[in-house]
Formats: C-alpha cells, structure tokens, sequence
C-alpha cells in the first residue's frame, strides 16, 4: 500500500513539474481596460492602430465592434474570452445568453433601440416563420436551455 | 413573457432540471448569503440591481383575458481583491415574481442564478482558475455549468483550457420518462488546445462530451441525444484588412438503429475584407447536418436528433462609412433547407449618430421564403414570404434619455397561412423615458404598443430602477 502512495505521489509530483515547466513565463494580459470608453460602440483600432493585441495576436481592427462583429462575435468570444472580460462583465453577456433569461432581451433593454436585441416586436408570431427557415438559429439559445417557453406548446 | 401562461410546479421544475430555483427552496438563497459573505471584505466591490415592473392585459382571441404584474429582480456583483488582489467573486440572478396572475410562467415565484463563481487569476500565462456556477463558451460548448474549469498558455504559443461540471439544464424534456431515454448527462467536460500562430492568429480543436457513461443503444423510441463533439476552430487576422473566423464540428457518438447522414455537424465561416477605410465586406457560409447538430438537445420533440436533414446559408453583406454622422449596411442571404426549401433574406439598415446625443437608425428586408408544404388539398402549400421595416432614436440630453423604436411585419400570405389569423401585418411602437438621478441611479419607463396576428392588442407597461454601487467601467455600457 505504501509503495503504491509513493508511487502516485512520485508521478503526481513529476506530472506536476511537467506542467509547470510548459507554462509560458509571459506576464498576464492586462484584466481591464486602463481607461474609460465612450458611449457607443468601440472601434479599438482608432487608438491602437495596426497594433496587435498582446494576448491573442490578432489585430485590433479584428475587435472594432463593427455591425458585422456585433451580429457574429461568437468566435472572438470563444477564442477571446479574456480580451472581452477587459471591458464586458459577463452580465454584460448574460443579458441574451443567460441559460435561463426572466423577460426578452429586447424587453429589459426597450430603452436602448441602439443595441442589437434579439426577438424584437413581438416575436411570438415570427417565430414561426423564422424557425422553419432555420431551426439551427433557434437551437443555439434554446436547444439546451432557456426552453421552458418553447416546452409550453412544444410537447 | 407574453405567451399563453404555463404552470409549472417547483417538482416539475426540478425534474426539468431547468437552473431556476423555486422560492420555496433555500439551498441557493442560502448560497447567495454565503457569497455575499465572502464578498464583504473585497477592495473593490461593485454591485448592480435592475428592478423591472411590468403591466399588461393580454386579449387573445379564443381564450379569457389575462392581466399580467410581474415584478422582476436583477442584482449583479463584481468583488475583486478578495484576501488576494487575483481572487474575485462574481455573481449575477434574478427573480420574478407577478403581483396578481399566480399562473404565471413557471409559477407564481421564480428565479435563476445565472452564474456566480470565485476566478483566480495567475500574474502569468494568463492563467485563470474559476469553480462554482459559469457558463462556459469553449470550444464547442456554450453551457452553463456548476463545476470547475481552468485555461493557462503554455509555451511555443499553446493554451489549453478544460471543463468540468453538471450541466444545469440538462435533463431531456422529451414525452417519454427519463429512464427510458437514459441519456447519462449528469455531467459534461470538455478541452480545449489552441496554437497562436505569430501575427496571424490563432487555430485550435476541442472536445466535449456530455455524460460519464458510454452512450446506451438508440431505437426508433428511444434515440440517443448523447453529444460527443469534435471542433476545430480558427481566427486569422493576418493584417488589418483581412480576417477569417471558422469552425468545424464532428459528432462522434455511436449511435444504433438511428441514421446519421453526416458526422459533420456544422461548418461555419465567415470572411471580412476592408477594403478601404470606408468599405467592409463579409461573406459567410454555414452547413448543418441536424441529426448531428441537435445531438445533445434537450428539446428533442423540437429540435430532433433523429429528424434527417441540412441545412444551409450562404450570405454577405456591405458595410458603407462614409464619415460624418451615417453608417449604412447592405445585406442579402440565401438559406436552405432540405425537406422545406430555399429562402432569401436581404435589405438594407441605415445608423445616424448625430451630435448632442442623437442616434437614429432604421432599416427594411425583405425575406422570400419558401413554399411550406401542409396538408390541406385546397391549399396544399402556403409562402411564409414577408417584409420587414424598423426606425428607432434615441436621445440623451443631461440626465434625460428619450427612446422610440417602432417595428413592422407586412406577411405575404395571409389568407392561407393558418399561423397569420388572416391578418397581414403586425406593429409594435415602443416609448421610453429615463432620467439618471445620480451616477449610480436611473429610473425610466417604457410604454409598448402592439397589434399582432395573435393578440388583438396589446398595451404594456414597465418601470425599470438601475442602480450601480462602485464603478469600475465593467459591464457594458
């Protein structure tokens, strides 16, 4: 028995080292923006240029919160989680990707007709045009979670 | 919030394994209080609460009318330097209640943590340890978990991230009794190995699987919704002017006696290009096999594994700013889908940002949808073609904030789609005022109108209290 522990103890240890020496020794990415944003929609290459971000590098142009971007960001927020966490608390994302949300995004943000909110108008008779056309694009929110709406007539 | 009410039970509510709690449990309330102790000594604590309450009356024809008071609790908190200036706590809820219709969904008390977890963050290899309730956004997972996960880059341009948990919505919702399903997603993990390429960007793959147990044979009345997915991912940013993001997902379950066409289940790309200071273009493309893509739904009588077919899309569109105060995008796509048809989708949206804190926009599309086929031998197929229109502003003056954002549908087959009410078009106007009373303090209200194919009008109310206590610049403006 005691040959066995030592035996765990010696690969756990030597695993242990392992991975430590495969860390990279580089400092961590700054954890929040140094300073304030303006209102609106942030365009990062109109300060840093053609720079690349030290964490990821990729250009910051990549980042511009662009139409194109806010409708797809779902790579960079994969890929890039942390550069989003400089600026974004996760309630910022938890607005539309909440598992399980208490009212539309659309409805809790009425005042704010300058975001991209999905559902908006009343989405209950759109919904049924927009979901034969592609169910995937219903799948990614409510495939999972955030279905106990769906499951009052979907049985 | 405005569909046909459903009650849920507190039973059924845990049986669903939906993340809500009930009001009547008080394991996570008693979970708050603890993370609120924690949080009590941080060096920097930042707390938001939303408070919303809502009026309507719902008239839908065929059905007694409804009125509707529900009254809705955001609270947000962000506790960084907890001991350590690298630990944190970060929680984020919320729960309803409606004041007069106890029928309300999911009951008369309801709510949900959404996430609330402790992260320690290394000085190096931007390396972070997080455990509690999170949703994760790795690879191919987009999940909320109660478990563990971590990430740290490695050396020679490697990160690697991993996952582990119990999905909170996990539970299949399918008619038939969970054991006879049996799917074993009591827990999920999943991994993730990405290689930044020098000045380019950074490709990577990934895996995640749901369940502890291997995947149980699937029948005809049983199918096996087991997910275990493969991904492979990019984002190459090369130079300013070109970026690439994409990814591939493979499902590997074995499944017995249930066709799967494709073990791909999704290829999604997109190409943006600039080709002046001025002009953007993107393309983007999407395939998905459903059979593989639905696996791990658990919705399946909605979104079924075992229901064959692809689909498929294929758009761009043009992004014009030309300086000064206008943005204009020019978009178009084509869908389509195997056992339904083809659709096009395309238009154009227009964003005004004036001085003295004006912002306007509007927009119109136009969707030619396909011939849905019903069984009917009158009418044995019906358009669900349609068009789209939307203005809105906003306008900030002081404290004051004005909004108006009013939204039409104009339906092109009214008379045959059983789904219409024979009615052609539906509109919603909604009115907002705000004020912020002090940098942490705003109150504002909305005012909707509505005429709907469903409901014959409908009138709403909401008041809506922020309230922010410490202001890091976190949370999205």
């Amino acid at each position: 028995m005691i040959r066995k522990l030592t035996l765990l103890a010696t690969v756990l240890g030597l695993g242990l080292m392992v991975a430590c020496a495969l860390v990279s020794p580089a400092a961590s990415f700054a954890p929040t923006h140094p300073q304030a944003l303006d209102q609106g929609r942030p365009t990062c290459s109109e300060c840093h240029g053609t720079d690349r971000v030290k964490s990821t590098d990729k250009t910051f142009e990549s980042f511009n919160h662009t139409p194109t971007f806010v409708k797809n960001h779902k790579f960079q927020a994969n890929q890039d989680a942390g550069t989003c966490a400089a600026c974004h608390a996760q309630a910022f994302c938890a607005d539309c990707h909440g598992g399980s949300v208490a009212m539309l995004p659309s409805t809790k943000l009425a005042d704010r007709p300058d975001r991209e909110m999905p559902h908006r108008g009343n989405y209950l008779t759109l919904h049924r045009i927009e979901g034969r056309i592609d169910p995937t694009g219903c799948y990614k929110c409510h495939g999972r979670a955030n279905n106990d709406q769906c499951t009052a007539c979907h049985k | 919030m405005r569909t046909r009410p459903k009650v849920l039970s507190a039973k059924a509510l845990k049986r669903h394994g939906g993340g809500g709690f009930s009001m009547k449990h008080p394991i996570p309330l008693v979970l708050l209080g603890t993370l609120f102790t924690v949080a009590a000594p941080a060096a920097d604590l930042n707390v938001t609460t939303t408070t919303i309450a809502q009026q309507w009356k719902q008239d839908t024809p065929g059905f007694d009318k409804a009125n509707f008071l529900p009254a809705t609790e955001f609270l947000g908190v962000d506790a960084t330097g907890l001991g350590s200036q690298n630990l944190s706590l970060h929680l984020f809820g919320w729960g309803t209640r409606d004041l007069q219709d106890p029928s309300s969904v999911e009951g008369k008390g309801t709510g949900n943590l959404t996430y609330g977890y402790l992260q320690y963050n290394f000085d190096q290899a931007n390396a972070a340890i997080r455990a509690g309730r999170f949703i994760i956004t790795q690879g191919a997972g987009n999940e909320q978990l109660d478990g563990i996960s971590a990430r740290t880059d490695l050396r020679g341009g490697f990160n690697i991230s991993a996952f582990t948990g119990a999905p909170v919505a996990y539970k299949n919702l399918s008619a038939n009794p969970q054991a006879e399903i049996g799917n074993q997603q009591n827990m999920m993990f999943g991994t993730r190995l990405g290689l930044r390429l020098p000045r380019t960007g950074e490709i990577g793959v990934s895996y995640l699987q749901d369940g502890s147990n291997t995947s149980i044979e699937a029948s005809a009345t049983t199918p096996n919704y087991t997910r275990k997915q493969m991904g492979a991912d990019l984002h190459l940013a090369p130079c300013t002017w070109f970026d690439v993001t994409g990814r591939t997902l493979w499902n590997l379950a074995q499944y017995v006696n249930l066709g799967v066409p494709s073990r791909v289940a999704e290829d999604d790309y997109s190409l943006n290009l600039k080709l002046s200071e001025t002009v953007k273009v993107s393309g983007q493309f999407v395939e998905r096999n459903l059979a593989s893509y639905f696996a791990g739904s658990t919705l399946p009588n909605l979104f079924n594994a075992s229901a064959a077919g692809v689909f498929k899309a294929t758009g761009g569109s043009l992004t014009w700013t030309p300086g000064g105060p206008v943005q204009l995008v020019v978009d178009a796509r084509r869908t389509a889908r195997e056992n339904y048809g083809d659709s096009t989708r395309c238009g154009a949206d227009l964003r005004f940002t004036f001085s003295g804190g004006l912002l306007a926009g509007g927009g119109f599309h136009r969707v030619n949808a396909f011939r849905v086929v019903q069984v009917d031998p009158a009418n044995q197929s019906y358009s669900l073609s349609h068009d789209e229109a939307r203005v809105w502003a906003m306008w900030t003056k002081g404290a004051w904030v004005a909004s108006l954002d009013a939204i039409r549908f104009m339906y092109a087959d009214a008379a045959v789609n059983p789904d219409l009410n024979f009615k052609s078009s539906e509109t919603e106007v909604v009115g907002g005022l705000g004020c912020q009373l002090s940098a942490g303090l705003k109150v504002s209200g909305d005012l909707t109108y509505e005429t709907t194919p469903i409901y014959t009008k409908q009138v709403m109310g909401l008041l809506r209290v922020e309230y922010r206590f410490g202001l890091t610049g976190l949370g999205g403006k």
